[in-house]
């Protein structure tokens, strides 16, 4: 198996721990016993709550809610659906992610860490949904399925220019593809994946990449952040600012620079956040950004990125953690 | 003003140059006596964000302000529509994005009310929102329906939202070949996009824009 093959299985294959327990509000026993999963970095929660629904029925104080009425937290953040559950991971867990000066030896095997970590203790939550806050899904998971076909369309349009490969798939392959990420069947997935990868009679034109700053605590860092200083105006809780909101950035980045240099991590971060990495190759101070659980080194390609390392919707879904 | 470069796409600019131009088009009709059907209008030049705010005019019959006695089948749909009476009115707010991945303007838009009546989801949209007669045919698009709810990309969190991935084919229809500068664009994409939502440009602000255009 050639390396990349390799890393984008070992990317599929990765999962994390997680120890989800029902909220005391929502249970009628003293106790519930938690419900323990590993789920795959590239999977969405979403995915869990038929499971979850079955599992706590019996302990529910109103066992007419339905799977759909329940939502997921961890230290009062509620968890974005949509969001892949690595991206949830690396924003909010506060795990240190590995490093490239961790790896002791040249097989640092930086994704399968994961079998020594401890689980990820989420709260499940069957009342009060924070609706200002997160989108109401449906039971028919058509909802989960349209922000992802969205996020693929765009990645698809930034690859290619046009949307055309995804809008030419086939009804067949275009549930493939959904089928593949639900029922994690990585040859499914990869069929179609590679369509979009390698479309026909066209060159990848830019890159799909999403960065996720933290709302810093600092308001030095959060300067240096936010394009604006301008306070929100919903969703914001007393204090100012929603817990666990992030500020999505993102913009056109060629696969080649205008210098025709190769496009890295570090060109791309130098052109999207200038404030924070000043230059193309230093490292910025206080922040770093983190793709499956690893510090992301600002010389990786990002074309080798996109062929290994994506989430399932093409997209690279980068994390910021602050320093 | 020079027309639209690369038609039916907009750069950045142009986007720009055109929010700039409603904006000031809205402040010079302010001054006038006419009645405005928006309540205003805001450009943030850093997050290439237009914001148009109008009150909500609510179209759900069956919503508790409603008179029970009132029979629906006899009034026409604008007599249905009534203004919510609660001490807030709810506002609407629109808020038009330039998609950098798309390079087109993009629709999302959400409903702020006190009371918190109006969350983004589907029942909201189909019973708030949308005109009856638009109801149709906005829900035989997409997965789901032409609209869905995704986070707004500034403040992150959910709002309803129309996807661009269709917009440059409708605005090359729209255009039919014809070259218009940025602020036309941006009229007829409002036209194209904002109708089934209840957004639209009164004609008195059409004509103050063209005033203002031939006086600079």
């Amino acid at each position: 198996m050639d390396v990349t093959a390799l890393l984008r299985e070992r990317v599929w294959s990765a999962s994390i721990p997680l120890e989800i327990s029902l909220h005391t509000a929502d249970c009628a026993s003293y106790n519930a016993v938690p419900y323990l999963v590993h789920v795959p970095r590239l999977s969405y929660l979403a995915f869990l709550l038929p499971k979850l629904h079955a599992f706590f029925h019996t302990s529910l104080i109103y066992p007419s809610v339905l799977p759909t009425d329940a939502w997921l937290e961890y230290d009062h953040v509620p968890l974005k659906w949509h969001y892949p559950l690595g991206l949830l991971y690396d924003l909010y867990s506060g795990a240190e992610p590995a490093s490239s000066h961790d790896a002791s030896a040249e097989h640092a095997h930086v994704l399968s860490l994961d079998e020594g970590t401890p689980p990820w203790k989420l709260t499940l939550h069957f009342s009060n949904y924070p609706k200002d806050q997160l989108v109401q899904l449906d039971v028919q998971e058509k909802h989960i399925h349209d922000l992802f076909i969205n996020n693929v369309k765009e990645a698809d349009f930034l690859r290619n220019g046009t949307g055309k490969t995804v809008m030419s798939l086939s009804k067949e392959d275009s549930e493939q593809l959904w089928e593949g990420v639900k029922q994690r069947d990585f040859r499914r997935f990869a069929r179609i994946n590679n369509k979009f990868l390698n479309p026909q009679g066209a060159t990848l034109r830019h890159i799909p990449m999403r960065l996720y700053l933290p709302h810093a605590a600092s308001p030095q860092a959060e300067q240096l952040i936010s394009p604006s200083n301008r306070v929100q105006e919903v969703g914001t809780d007393e204090k100012g600012v929603m817990t666990g909101s992030v500020r999505v950035v993102q913009g056109l980045v060629p696969l080649s620079s205008s210098s025709r240099q190769r496009q890295t991590v570090g060109t791309a971060l130098h052109t999207l956040l200038p404030n924070l990495f000043r230059n193309t190759r230093g490292p910025c101070l206080i922040a770093a950004p983190v793709l499956h659980g690893a510090i992301l080194p600002l010389d990786a390609g990002l074309e080798e990125l996109i062929r290994t390392t994506t989430y399932v919707d093409g997209w690279l879904h980068i994390a910021f953690i602050m320093l | 003003m020079k027309p639209v470069a690369s038609p039916p796409h907009l750069s950045a600019s142009e986007f720009h140059t055109a929010c700039t131009t409603l904006v000031d088009s809205f402040n010079a009709l302010r001054d006038t006596s006419t009645k405005q059907r928006w309540l205003d209008i805001s450009f943030d030049p850093d997050e290439n964000n237009l914001r148009i705010s109008k009150e909500l005019t609510v179209t759900r019959t069956s919503h508790q302000e409603h008179d029970p006695h009132d029979d629906p089948e006899i009034d026409d749909d604008d007599d249905e529509r009534i203004t919510s009476t609660a001490n807030s009115t709810p506002l609407i707010h629109y808020d038009v994005l330039f998609s950098p991945s798309y390079s087109v303007p993009v629709l999302y838009f959400y409903v702020s009310d006190t009371l918190h009546r109006y969350p983004p989801t589907m029942d909201t949209l189909y019973l708030d929102i949308i005109a009856r007669e638009y109801v149709d045919q906005t829900k035989d698009a997409g997965v789901l329906g032409g609209i869905t709810v995704t986070d707004h990309p500034v403040l992150n969190q959910p709002v309803f939202f129309i996807h661009p991935c269709r917009t440059a084919e409708v605005m090359e229809a729209s255009l039919g070949g014809r070259e218009i500068p940025s602020f036309e664009y941006l009229l007829m994409w409002i036209g194209a996009m904002g109708k089934t939502v209840g957004l639209d440009v009164q004609i008195e602000l059409v004509l103050m824009a063209k005033e203002l255009i031939e006086n600079t």
